[in-house]
């Protein structure tokens, strides 16, 4: 199988095995060997739940920094519509777009007409679905990541079309080689990303296809530059780079988690956010009990994307601020539709190849010995203590009896058959 | 013959509304342990809900048999309960016999049986008025492949 590239790197030095991760992970996907944590590559959906829990710094998000990308001739950033709102109110999206200039982006890429392109794509999708419902977003990539892992039947409900970022990716490159005259591998689009799940989508597509995008910086590593640059810059100058970047509703209500509330008003939608919710609701779909639901759109951050990791500010101010600034933003449909006409007169907007179910290893073997293998942990699991403390290294006595029957764990694990195990503990700990 | 390979029995709770569903999320949970093929576990837990959705709407008390050999998957959910007068009828789509109480808590919109039809490969079905209704069906484990 191949070598998954996730969204967070656990440095061994670092880590205390204080478990948290371990207990974070809504795919038990972690196990704490010797004292240090330990990803099973196949099972992380990226999430970053584990990331938010360490107490010692040890896990950090895979984001490029800014070193990665001036490689390049022509820098481009793409920011992540949450930008806008992290910063004090004085700061408008007009100075935050020279404040990324100001850190060598040679030009910035506003996705409001990308946005307006795929809530459009979106629509006919649904119209057109003959498949089973509900469909179901695919922009978060944790969400796609998850029904790979853990509901792999719904894999065919998400939808099949790309997010407004790698579209602007791809259109960028387009415009600014045709008016540089350089080459599009001279020209990089760089997300400003809210998630790190977001520079995975990119660095490695769920779909196995190439993204658009050539990598991301976190919001939370360009923020005190930005916000330096963007004080340079005083209202008078401002003016008119607001009217030229086509700014949309449609593109902050995306980074709130319900982005096709009112593109799908006439459909039987629901905004669905935050991982344990999501996972209730998907066993519900599972078994049949939610029907007469035609769109479900999810985010695995708790109120979108505004609550992403990467972020600086509250997600509740972030979204305040966002109200804000869209309440302030000029009528601009018309321009956007023409825009949309200009870029994108014939272009393909479903995702570059279909998402698959991600193969699990320890699962294979015959169904006879697949059997022995649920039964033995069944057994196992009955003389397990119950009490999920976790010193075994596995995150409750479910998971650990499931380790044990598939030969990846020793029962001796459990601080309750072992004396050893609680003295190695002492040892590791005090 | 087919060899039985793992067999469960569960008790089902009439009018039990707020824990319905319980019984198929364990019987889910022990099929994605077994690493069968998403499409047949997903028909699987869909006869198993249906199936137990009945017993919780209609019946008195039922139990639900579910049983694995190596070449099917058996869903057997026998209920002592009102019966079904007439299983052909009851097998159409949006046929129902629910209370008002039961649509407004989203359930009973006759499509019940005919999903349980729709999601197994055999389905079988005996009643008797006034004392219970015995359903058996079965998905085959290569009936995807």
């Amino acid at each position: 199988m191949r070598d998954l590239t996730h969204s967070f790197k656990i440095d061994r030095d670092k880590c205390s095995g204080r478990l948290g991760c371990m207990r974070a992970c809504p795919t038990q996907a972690i196990r704490v060997r010797e004292g240090k944590a330990k990803l099973l590559s196949e099972l992380c959906i990226d999430c970053g739940a584990c990331l938010r829990v360490c107490p010692s710094g040890a896990i950090s998000a895979t984001t490029q920094s800014l070193k990665d990308v001036w490689k390049f001739k022509y820098k481009v950033a793409v920011p992540s519509a949450v930008l806008f709102g992290q910063f004090p109110v004085v700061i408008t999206p007009a100075h935050i777009i020279e404040g990324l200039k100001s850190l060598g982006f040679d030009a910035v890429w506003i996705i409001g007409v990308e946005t307006a392109m795929i809530n459009q794509a979106i629509r006919e999708y649904i119209g057109q679905w003959r498949g089973k419902f509900p469909l179901i977003t695919s922009t978060c990539p944790v969400v796609v990541r998850l029904i790979q892992v853990a509901y792999p039947g719904m894999v065919d409900q998400l939808v099949h079309v790309e997010p407004p970022r790698e579209l602007a990716g791809r259109e960028l490159k387009r415009k600014y080689s045709e008016e540089l005259g350089i080459t599009k591998d001279q020209i990089a689009a760089i997300y400003v990303t809210s998630c790190q799940a977001k520079t995975i989508s990119i660095l490695e597509p769920a779909e196995e296809a190439k993204s658009d995008l050539d990598g991301a910086v976190s919001i939370s590593d360009v923020y005190n530059g930005v916000l330096a640059g963007a004080h340079a810059y005083k209202e008078n100058d401002l003016k008119t780079a607001m009217h030229e970047h086509l700014f949309s509703e449609e593109m902050f209500l995306w980074s709130t988690g319900e982005g096709q509330r009112r593109n799908l008003r006439d459909y039987r939608y629901m905004s669905l956010t935050g991982l344990a919710n999501i996972i209730r609701v998907f066993d519900d779909i599972e078994k049949g009990k939610l029907r007469n639901i035609d769109f479900l759109e999810c985010y695995a951050c708790w109120g979108g994307c505004v609550n992403g990791n990467l972020t600086v500010d509250n997600l509740y101010v972030t979204r305040s601020k966002l109200h804000r600034i869209v309440s302030g933003l000029p009528d601009n449909k018309n321009l956007i539709e023409v825009a949309a006409r200009i870029r994108y007169p014939r272009e393909n907007l479903y995702a570059k190849a279909p998402i698959r179910p991600r193969s699990i290893k320890g699962d294979m073997g015959d169904l006879k010995e697949r059997v022995r293998r649920v039964k033995e942990a069944e057994v196992v699991l009955g003389t397990l203590p119950g009490l999920n403390c976790g010193l075994c290294g596995a995150p409750n006595c479910k998971t650990l009896a499931k380790d044990i029957a598939s030969g990846d764990a020793q029962k001796t694990e459990c601080i309750f058959y072992s004396k050893d195990r609680l003295e190695r503990l002492r040892s590791l700990y005090l | 013959m087919s060899e039985e390979l793992f067999k469960r029995t569960f008790k089902i709770q009439s009018r039990n509304f707020d824990r319905a569903g319980e019984n198929s999320s364990e019987i889910k949970g022990i099929l994605k342990g077994l690493n069968l093929d998403s499409e047949i576990i997903r028909r699987a837990v869909v006869v198993a809900f249906e199936a137990e959705m009945n017993v919780v709407m209609y019946a008195r008390v039922g139990t639900l048999t579910f049983l694995i050999t190596d070449e099917d998957i058996h869903i057997d959910v026998m209920d002592e309960g009102p019966g079904i007068p007439d299983i052909e009828q009851a097998m159409q789509e949006g046929f129902s016999t629910a209370t008002d109480e039961m649509r407004e808590m989203g359930f009973g919109f006759g499509m019940g049986l005919p999903n349980i039809r729709k999601h197994s490969d055999t389905l079988k079905i005996e009643s008797q008025v006034g004392k219970g209704t015995a359903l058996s069906a079965s998905i085959r484990l290569n009936s995807n492949a």
